[in-house]
């Protein structure tokens, strides 16, 4: 059985954030009816990567194809007050409700934060949205690239040393967005366990910034406490030392190196350079000079010359140095851990066929997470869900 | 004795016992205690969480880096690498619902702590071990930190300059977002258990948490073969989509969704029918120039005047907010994102509050514990031992 397989939920998403929070559920076994606008869908079935094949074009986008693993389509226009009045009768039947449309759009659908818990008093209602609830006017408009700038972490990428170069965006496209429904998700099933004790379900308002600014909580805390000072240094985030990404014969790798320990593993791989000879051992942590670091890294340049990034990773680790791959999708599908953990799941869809799916970050050894059906075609459950909501089924 | 549920939030009554140290674990203790959840941290001088030494405070107990991670939860000092402190340890998950770790892979059964060991005593626990390669398999032995974890798990290769060595994001990144990915599996085992009376073993990967984040770019290649590097700022389905400068060295993000949202830039940078940028199509052809006309558009200009002005127009626009911006934002203030706790001195700060706004969330009223500061109500309260037995255990040296 499946943690979450008595669960009825609702899906409102139209974007990244709040499908991400609904598959997160859905993988655990929880019934995600996504309610889809009737002709196109989901507006994430328009964005790539496309996969090849036959269908339709709104069947053939692989974010969509990740983003609802195991969830049911039903088309239904909520912007027609029609569609409206079947989402009132369909809430008597589910658990949760997730959206991520802009603040102010639930109320317009019948469901509005402040007064929802009169007439549906167990539901649980999760909003993400950019800026949360009450947003100001000039936080209205949003995307991933700037709420990533909005909450500190846009200006410190890369970080200090970069200053006549623009700051960059995060990694992937969506990453602001996969951080914000894992908040939904995590704040969702808290919810529930309080559920089962009071039976009252209560509105999560997730503002995706303040998911963002959190994950930064270890600098951000010392900042706002006054314990570091404030700046507009692009370093403010950054640690020193000579950790970074390096080339090497293959490709690149990244070290960290802050201890004795990394030193002594450092000196070990190395030879022993004349330079290092009357070093402390704690320079890492007391003695960090620009000189130093520049001639650590150049040795450590010449090391990785001849080596490749899984070699170098495995030589460096046995002397007890962080030193790692920097991987790229390929190496991702190729590494002996993500096989061994099974990360990489077949799935096999309708249209897209049969590929290998990112799945999740945790085994469980009771309850594991499992994509058992493809994402939906628009609308291929109207008929059974409609009728199962409106009680009139199984 | 039954968990104190005085600040309320969907988590009241939860026991949590965390063994973690630096970042990622505490965070994902941090989420549990900022849901109402009793935190307990073992902690002992012999085997401390380094982030208790702050070279600048000189105080464990003031350690800067560890107040941040660690508010609203308690500490009790209980040496684990003392038999008697690992019974006492064991004594205390008979009576939890959760334990966190995130030591290295087979440490904690080398203390007697494994999970099995912890399920003999209590069947119904949730164990939460963490590794940056998960609890075992071939490169398990492997460790890291965050930045390490962004490489491997494939993000740092996409973030850089177009045509360079890629750089990757800031170097902070990755130990919280692993910690809440681990926090939430443990919440939907916790709510198992609670429904069924049944506990389970769960083992997070640092590394798949950052796959996680970027899972559509991988699926690129699982389907097409595509294999994505760094590219600046550029975005497939989104131009202009980028960093531009302003006045005074600020800088400000614009990123362009539709063909609606570009009319609405163009028409405010007095481009408004340029057919060189009528489409998407024609807006990534001819990027560069675009790029180019807008931060020369954007440098004479006051980011947040700029910022208000493409907001009213409809143009998703935001400054790229650095260290004092983030202090005094405005916003962040009127939502509660920085609660002003009470630190064991009695003094107060802010710290970095919960995320999210729950209907019945719970109250965030205390900063970090003094290391041991909670022994007594661990050993006393809830474990149940006389003062004479407490003395004994201190005495010995197990417990302070």
């Amino acid at each position: 059985m499946s943690a979450l397989s008595t669960y009825r939920v609702l899906e409102l998403c139209e974007s990244v954030g709040g499908e991400y929070c609904g598959k997160l559920l859905s993988d655990f076994g929880a019934d995600v009816i996504k309610i889809e606008r009737p002709g196109s869908g989901s507006p994430t079935r328009g964005l790539g990567p496309f996969g090849g094949g036959e269908g339709a074009a709104q069947e053939r986008s692989g974010l969509f194809a990740y983003l609802n693993t195991n969830k049911s389509s039903v088309a239904l226009d909520l912007a027609s007050d029609a569609g409206v009045q079947a989402l009132a009768g369909l809430l008597e039947h589910v658990d949760i409700v997730i959206d991520d449309h802009a603040d102010g759009w639930l109320k317009r659908a019948g469901l509005d934060p402040a007064s929802f818990a009169e007439k549906w008093p167990g539901l649980v209602l999760c909003s993400v949205t950019p800026y949360g609830q009450n947003t100001p006017d000039d936080r209205r408009h949003a995307e991933d690239l700037t709420v990533f700038h909005s909450s500190g972490w846009g200006y410190h990428t890369p970080g200090g040393g970069y200053d006549a170069l623009p700051p960059l965006k995060g990694p992937g496209r969506f990453l602001v967005s996969y951080e914000s429904g894992m908040e939904a998700a995590m704040c969702i099933v808290a919810a529930l366990y309080e559920r089962e004790e009071t039976g009252k379900g209560q509105f999560i308002d997730i503002a995706m910034n303040e998911v963002m600014a959190s994950r930064a909580d270890y600098v951000l805390a010392q900042f706002i406490a006054g314990e570091m000072d404030v700046s507009t240094s692009r370093g403010a985030f950054d640690l020193g030392g000579p950790a970074g990404i390096f080339p090497c014969q293959d490709g690149y790798i990244y070290v960290f190196m802050a201890t004795p320990q990394h030193w002594g593993a450092y000196l070990q791989l190395t030879g022993n350079p004349d330079w290092a000879r009357d070093l402390p051992p704690d320079w890492l942590m007391k003695g960090l000079t620009p000189e130093r670091i520049a001639n650590c890294r150049r040795d450590l340049c010449a090391w990785l010359a001849t080596k490749g990034k899984d070699e170098a990773a495995a030589e460096a680790q046995a002397l007890g140095m962080t030193l790692v791959p920097v991987n790229d999708a390929r190496d991702l599908l190729a590494s002996p851990q993500y096989v061994h953990r099974r990360y990489f799941a077949e799935v096999t869809h309708p249209v897209l066929g049969t590929a290998l799916y990112p799945t999740v970050p945790y085994r469980m050894s009771e309850t594991p997470a499992r994509i058992a059906s493809p994402a939906p075609l628009l609308g291929q459950h109207n008929a059974e869900r409609l009728a199962v909501l409106e009680g009139k089924g199984a | 004795m039954m968990v104190d549920r005085k600040r309320g939030g969907p988590l009241a009554g939860v026991r949590v016992v965390e063994l973690s140290k630096v970042w990622a674990g505490p965070e994902t203790g941090k989420h549990f205690a900022f849901m109402g959840a009793e935190v307990i941290r073992i902690e002992s001088l012999g085997s401390l969480d380094v982030t208790r030494y702050d070279s600048l405070t000189g105080d464990i107990n003031k350690a800067r880096g560890f107040h941040s991670v660690n508010p609203q939860k308690l500490s009790a000092q209980i040496d684990i690498k003392a038999k008697e402190g690992v019974a006492l340890v064991l004594d205390l998950l008979r009576e939890a619902d959760i334990i966190v770790e995130n030591l290295r892979p087979g440490a904690m059964a080398r203390l007697g702590l494994g999970y099995e060991a912890v399920k003999a005593v209590n069947p119904g626990i949730v164990y939460i071990s963490m590794g940056m390669y998960g609890n075992d398999g071939p490169l398990a032995y492997q460790t890291g930190y965050a930045p390490c974890f962004n490489a491997v798990g494939g993000l740092s290769a996409l973030v850089g300059y177009e045509g360079q060595a890629p750089t990757g994001i800031n170097i902070r990144y990755a130990d919280s977002t692993y910690g809440s990915a681990a926090a939430y599996a443990g919440l939907v085992a916790l709510l198992h258990k609670r429904r069924t009376g049944v506990g389970q073993f769960v083992d997070v990967s640092a590394v798949e948490a950052m796959t996680s984040m970027v899972a559509d770019t991988v699926i690129d290649y699982t389907l097409n073969g595509v294999v994505h590097g760094c590219d600046g700022n550029r975005h497939p389905d989104m131009a202009p989509h980028g960093v531009y400068p302003c006045q005074d060295d600020d800088w400000i993000s614009i990123a362009v969704p539709s063909d609606a949202a570009w009319e609405a830039l163009a028409a405010a940078m007095g481009l408004a029918g340029d057919p060189r940028f009528g489409s998407l199509a024609g807006r990534k052809a001819n990027e560069a120039e675009l790029d180019r006309l807008i931060a020369d558009w954007t440098a004479t200009r006051d980011a947040r005047e700029l910022v208000a002005d493409l907001q009213a127009r409809g143009v998703a626009a935001g400054k790229s907010q650095n260290t004092i911006d983030m202090i005094s934002d405005q916003l962040l203030w009127e939502r509660g994102f920085y609660p002003e706790v009470a630190e064991p001195d009695g003094s107060s700060r802010p710290i970095i509050g919960p995320s999210w706004k729950m209907t019945r969330g719970a109250e965030i009223s205390d900063g970090a514990p003094n290391l041991g500061q909670h022994t007594a109500y661990v050993l006393g309260d809830i474990l149940g031992l006389s003062p004479d037995e407490q003395q004994q255990l201190a005495a010995a040296g197990i417990t302070r």
